[in-house]
């Protein structure tokens, strides 16, 4: 028999030195812990406050309506230009994401789907301004700045974003749900339309959205494409003006009037963000994803 | 100090607040003394008032059908019920004359003399076979030394596993089969010297060769250790144990403990009915 | 007598468009990517000539022109802003990365049930900040805060035996590299916390067990079973989160002042990055220049690329590590 641990807890259940110090510490480490919790989420709350108390006071519906050029000046092309340019994108960057993120779940091999894997995330990780930055060497020369290669840069970083997301829920779908389907008969393409994708419909919306949400915050490859503009006539061949390039522009300005125009804009580009990511949540949460 | 069980003196006595049907020996030292204890999760009440021995130094086990609480119940002993949220425990647990529950009482110190071994093998990940067995040793705030070294490789051997792991003891903890990883979380279990010893299903996740080397280390540990295993398994509660409690279900879902006894009498000549009935495979 | 059904030609026919289609995307996508790096590395071509690789990594200046004779000279420095995408990342990731898996080991270990769905929900709202949003509050309310506050404290303090940390008392400046990194870290800390939280999540529960069942406290859980356990998957989210912030142009060239000639002396001076000069430079460029800022693309692209390379390859070694296991 070995030798008695020194400290062998045995029956009496009174705490030694030992102990005590490591409840010290351990309360010790959780405080820590909590205080890093807060200091995590505390300067953005402060951002989300600052907004409101900012931009609130200017925010009116003439704000709303009016052009950079009438008085007094609104954000009315800014607005229309962000929701078009982002309107065309996901129009062109949803069928591509989804139906690629329906081949590497459902066609590929395992290989395949590796490199795919590996490819939406080269593509996910590609920093905003260099989508700005090919739109501009290989578009821009064609179209000009303008509305359309505003909308081509935001697709290329909508596209990943669906792709992953609907790749991600198509996983989720049981295996089951496919073969029940095949074994009735149906063709493999249906049953990934009408019975895969069916069910994970509500994920595949949310990827959208969230794509909708990515182009809405965009402010760098539009600087280097649609750049801006004064014009309140919706035109995508010419430069078009968006929300996230007034907050920008105006951002550094010494006039108090353009920095409060600045923060209004970014109230209501942040109130937009809010809603688009909520309703994603609220739907997620009812539906549970499915 | 040491004495088992003996049915010769045995008298069948009725518990007072739970109706069990209890049977007593004067003679045996008593490790735990459980007094109308319940367990709840949040309002469901899991486990009904149930007060009972456990004898030193023996094996007692809980039987019954799924869900009538028996690790509900063995989870209060070492006050681990009570770390998911909502759980609650009342009544009280002696040990050595000291109520677990009570309020001058750390919950992390009882589980340090109350080990327990769960129903999936768990070895830690990050840990190699010898840190895990060491693992508690260094949290009581021994340094890693000779004297760590030697408690690790006796508590291997006593667990039946040292001659299997000594070339590689360095290896990472789950690269063991499942057997040998339940082998492995015994030796962690009692390289702190724990008094009492809870085992939680320890053998349904293995093999049946597996199974029975775990039997055979149970009979060589009661020796040293209190040990009280929860198993649905009757035959390897009639194998190993020498006390049998036996639990059912009651209507409102919650368990209960119907009676408990020395093993052989469970089995062979139980007094209540719903024993006999489970006994011989008419439920459960 | 059973009325066999007689069986139409099985609908292959849209089996192979869907295929095409479905396929198709993909490849579009493979393209759009392969296109993008030919293009940029394309348009960076016409500098190389000029002016070497190595040189334009690691000189500083920025300069470039055209004489009349055609004769280009280029001397393009990419040294100071690749310095200032750095250290800027780096501020920011070692300020984020332990904040950030503290408030996940917070929100998974610690808080009670309703405050872990409140803070969750918090971390929604806020994940709905624009870059740009971030950066005019950086600009106007942060930086100038910073600037009197924590530089100040910091120069006067250790600055007096740090020199990079030291400034010129009499003229802070109004922008700096220091602020830069601050501003990084506050975006990308929900980015780490988000995924931390998901790792932490995924240890599995009987381990926690195991470890309480010992008599181990809460911290010496988190400490010895779950952050081990988790160590690889963290390491993956704040990689991920250093890509983010490398790539982020505006929030940083709001803050950081566009001292693209030369790499600061001291953190709390002006600098640059990559992709702010860029963002700044691209409207008046000169051909020549233009493929200047090609090549800071460049290398913004294989500095991305890299960490997301990194990044997938380690998932795939221990996600490969634990089916071994089973």
């Amino acid at each position: 028999m070995s030798q008695a641990l020194s400290n062998r807890p045995g029956l009496d259940f009174s705490l030694t030195p030992h102990d005590i110090k490591r409840r010290r510490v351990n309360q010790l480490a959780l405080r820590i812990i909590q205080i890093a919790a807060i200091i995590a989420i505390v300067p953005l709350i402060a951002i989300v406050f600052v907004i409101a108390s900012k931009g609130l006071p200017h925010l009116n519906l003439s704000f709303l309506v009016n052009g950079p050029l009438e008085r007094p000046t609104g954000i009315v092309n800014a607005i229309q230009g962000s929701l078009v340019m982002t309107f065309v994108a996901i129009v062109a960057a949803a069928p591509v994401g989804i139906a690629g993120g329906i081949y590497l779940n459902e066609y590929a091999s395992r290989n395949v789907a590796r490199v795919g894997e590996l490819l939406i995330d080269v593509m996910l990780g590609i920093p905003s301004i260099l989508a700005g930055l090919f739109i501009y060497f290989a578009i821009v020369p064609i179209l000009g700045h303008s509305g359309w290669a505003g909308a081509s840069a935001l697709t290329v970083l909508m596209i990943p974003v669906v792709m992953r997301t609907t790749q991600e829920v198509l996983r989720l779908v049981p295996a089951g749900l496919r073969e029940a389907s095949l074994a009735l008969g149906v063709p493999q393409w249906k049953t990934t339309v009408f019975v895969t994708c069916r069910t994970a419909i509500s994920g595949i919306m949310t990827g959208v959205v969230l794509a909708i949400s990515r182009g809405l915050g965009e402010t760098a490859p539009l600087l280097l494409t649609s750049q801006s503009s004064n014009d309140t006539a919706i035109n995508l061949g010419q430069p078009m003006n968006a929300m996230t390039v007034v907050i920008y522009q105006n951002a550094g300005s010494s006039d108090p009037q353009v920095v409060a125009t600045a923060w209004t804009t970014a109230l209501v580009l942040f109130a937009l963000a809010l809603i688009l990511n909520v309703a994603v949540r609220f739907k997620t949460v009812n539906n549970r994803i499915f | 100090m040491e004495s088992k069980t003996t049915s010769s003196s045995a008298r069948a006595i009725t518990n007072p607040s739970s109706g069990a049907v209890m049977n007593n020996d004067r003679k045996s030292v008593i490790a735990m003394q459980l007094t109308d204890v319940e367990a709840m999760y949040g309002s469901f009440r899991a486990v009904n008032k149930v007060s009972l021995e456990i004898q030193a130094r023996s094996v007692t086990s809980f039987i019954g059908p799924s869900g009538c609480g028996k690790t509900t119940l063995l989870r209060t002993l070492n006050r681990m019920h009570e770390t998911l949220p909502g759980a609650t425990v009342k009544g009280s647990i002696e040990v050595n004359g000291v109520n677990l529950y009570g309020a001058s009482i750390d919950p992390v110190r009882v589980r340090r003399s109350i080990g327990m071994v769960f129903q999936k093998p768990n070895p830690f990940p990050a840990m190699s076979i010898a840190q895990n067995v060491a693992s508690g040793l260094r949290l009581s705030g021994m340094k890693a030394n000779k004297q760590v070294a030697e408690i690790v490789e006796e508590s291997l051997r006593k667990s039946a596993l040292w001659d299997e792991v000594k070339d590689k003891l360095n290896e990472p903890g789950i690269s063991l089969s499942g057997g040998q990883q339940q082998r492995l979380c015994i030796a962690r279990a009692i390289a702190v010297e724990p008094e009492i010893v809870l085992m939680d299903e320890p053998c349904s996740a293995l093999d049946p060769l597996a199974t029975l080397k775990i039997e055979e280390l149970i009979s060589e540990l009661k020796t040293r250790y209190t040990i009280v295993i929860v198993t649905h398994n009757m035959q390897q509660a009639a194998r190993v144990s020498d006390t049998t409690a036996f639990f059912n279900m009651g209507a409102d879902r919650g368990g209960f403990l119907v009676e408990t006894g020395p093993t052989t009498k469970i089995f062979t000549n139980p007094t209540n009915k719903l024993t006999e009935d489970y006994i011989a495979g008419r439920f459960g | 007598m059973l009325e066999v059904p007689t069986y139409r030609r099985s609908r292959l026919s849209g089996e192979l468009p869907f295929r095409i289609l479905t396929l198709g995307s993909v490849l579009f996508s493979a393209s759009v990517v392969v296109a993008l790096v030919l293009v940029i590395m394309q348009k960076s071509q016409i500098l190389w000539p000029v002016e070497a690789p190595l040189t334009f990594l690691t000189s500083s200046g920025w300069f470039g022109a055209t004489d009349p004779s055609g004769v280009i000279t280029a001397a393009f420095g990419a040294w100071p802003m690749i310095w200032g995408t750095l250290v800027t990342s780096l501020i920011g990731i070692a300020v984020a990365a332990p904040i950030g898996i503290f408030a996940a080991i917070y929100l998974v270990e610690l808080a009670p049930k309703r405050i872990a769905a409140l803070l969750t929900f918090l971390v929604e709202i806020v994940a709905a900040i624009p870059s740009v949003v971030v950066g005019l509050w950086a600009l106007g309310e942060l930086s100038p805060r910073l600037r009197d506050s924590i530089e100040w404290w910091i120069a006067s303090s250790l600055g007096q035996f740090i020199p990079w940390l030291s400034e010129d008392p009499q003229q802070p400046s109004d922008t700096s590299v220091f602020r830069a990194g601050i501003v990084l870290a506050i975006m990308i800390t929900p980015m780490v916390a988000a995924v931390s939280r998901e790792v932490i999540r995924s240890v599995p529960q009987s381990l926690r067990e195991g470890l309480v069942g010992m008599g181990a406290t809460k911290w010496e859980t988190i400490r010895l079973v779950i952050l081990p356990t988790a160590k690889v998957g963290l390491f993956g989210a704040v990689l991920l989160a250093f890509g983010r912030a490398i790539g982020e142009t505006i929030a940083v060239r709001l803050v950081i002042g566009m001292n693209i000639t030369a790499v600061p002396t001291t953190l709390f001076q002006s600098g640059s990055s990559i992709a702010a000069q860029i963002a700044g430079a691209y409207g008046e460029a000169s051909p020549i220049e233009k493929g200047a800022l090609a090549g800071l693309g460049l290398s913004l692209f294989l500095l991305t690329m890299s960490l997301s390379l990194t990044v997938r390859l380690l998932m795939w070694r221990s996600a490969n590590k634990m089916v071994a296991r089973a």
